[in-house]
């Protein structure tokens, strides 16, 4: 029944409220250290103590948005979560010096909606229909 | 043969094995009752009578009567757990176990499985620090990419330079190899950790250059911070 004990001291943790999110959301009563917030609002949390979390699930996030999707998470913030970086990019001497000033801000997958990607031809088309010109009769 | 003599044939091959009449009795009495009463079968001794020329000195006698009940529950015991269902109960004891429990399946949009600085995703086209962006059209990675999914056409810009005008990627074609991103002479384009950019249609999939560049302008600091965990092993 140690898991038992995990699930209410989790809640006595986080809280109430919290706990009700991550049911409504996760669906497992978490609890850390919350590391980060990014730009969009997206809570970071992580629990390294391997007694309370199952490592490879000890860095989750909480979406800002009820509808979430896994591309919501901008890329700095994704590489910490997929562990590719240990530090959080606001801590993250690495990352806080490769980020250049024309960075553009992160939108996610917006393919179904009005914003989606379309294609379209970046060069000049070589083939120009042939418009003919009448030469005026003297 | 006719059938009566066939007959007759068996009756006195049955009048020769028979061996003497009680004995033959006792022998179909005991079938007789052996197939109506519950006590324990003589299990030992059907198998030494089976095999008795494999084993010449197993004792053919009455005592090895095997009880497979002997250190088992009583009846008191069995009747217990049938009336209290106690086997049911168990049963929803593991299952209420398993709700608490922490599951192992990594919860995938909350939390992410482990992936390496080396992990070819979505393709992305790189800027210098300055701005300018990198790709000089070699057509070094439309030469090599396998499935052919790379179109790129280039003219000289105005201040001498070559540029492409137009860079495909044809993410449909696209093997994800990573060929393109070894051949780049100077780390134009590259594959980023990002995978997540599944389409509703197919056309959304026939990447162009501006879109190549905007998802290297959003993912900058990404690939760089991967170059640099993995330029050691470069």
């Amino acid at each position: 029944m140690v898991s038992l004990h995990r699930y209410i001291r989790n809640i006595r943790r986080t809280g109430l409220k919290e706990w009700w999110r991550a049911m409504q959301y996760i669906g497992d009563a978490k609890a850390g250290q919350h590391v980060g917030t990014d730009q969009l609002g997206n809570r970071y949390f992580e629990n390294l103590n391997a007694e309370e979390e199952v490592p490879g699930r000890h860095r989750w996030v909480d979406y800002a948005q009820h509808d979430y999707n896994g591309s919501q998470v901008p890329p700095e913030w994704h590489s910490w979560l997929t562990h590719i970086r240990k530090e959080p990019p606001v801590q993250d001497p690495v990352m806080q010096s490769s980020t250049p000033v024309w960075k553009s801000p992160y939108v996610e997958n917006l393919t179904g909606t009005r914003g989606a990607y379309r294609p379209y031809n970046t060069a000049a088309p070589k083939i120009i229909a042939w418009e003919p010109t009448v030469a005026t009769r003297t | 043969m006719s059938l009566a003599s066939r007959l007759a044939l068996q009756q006195s091959r049955a009048r020769l094995l028979r061996p003497t009449q009680p004995q033959g009795s006792v022998v179909v009495r005991q079938i007789l009752m052996r197939s109506l009463s519950s006590s324990p079968r003589r299990l030992y001794a059907q198998h030494a009578s089976g095999h008795n020329h494999a084993h010449p000195s197993a004792p053919a006698s009455s005592n090895t009567d095997v009880n497979p009940y002997k250190d088992g529950q009583s009846a008191i015991d069995k009747a217990v757990h049938l009336f209290f269902f106690t086997e049911i109960l168990r049963g929803m004891w593991i299952v209420m176990e398993q709700i608490f429990r922490p599951p192992y399946t990594i919860m995938y949009p909350f939390e992410k499985g482990p992936l390496s600085p080396r992990f070819r995703g979505e393709h992305a086209l790189r800027r210098y620090p300055s701005g300018e962006e990198r790709c000089i059209a070699c057509k070094l990675c439309e030469a090599i990419c396998p499935a052919q999914a790379i179109t790129i056409e280039s003219e000289v810009r105005q201040d001498g330079s070559r540029r492409t005008t137009k860079y495909d990627i044809d993410m449909t074609k696209c093997i994800y190899c990573g060929f393109c991103q070894e051949a780049c002479p100077v780390d134009a384009i590259v594959e980023t950790q990002h995978h997540e950019y599944t389409t509703e249609t197919r056309e959304e999939l026939l990447y162009n250059k501006e879109k190549l560049l905007a998802n290297g302008d959003r993912a900058e600091a990404e690939i760089a911070a991967n170059l640099h965990a993995d330029h050691v092993y470069r």
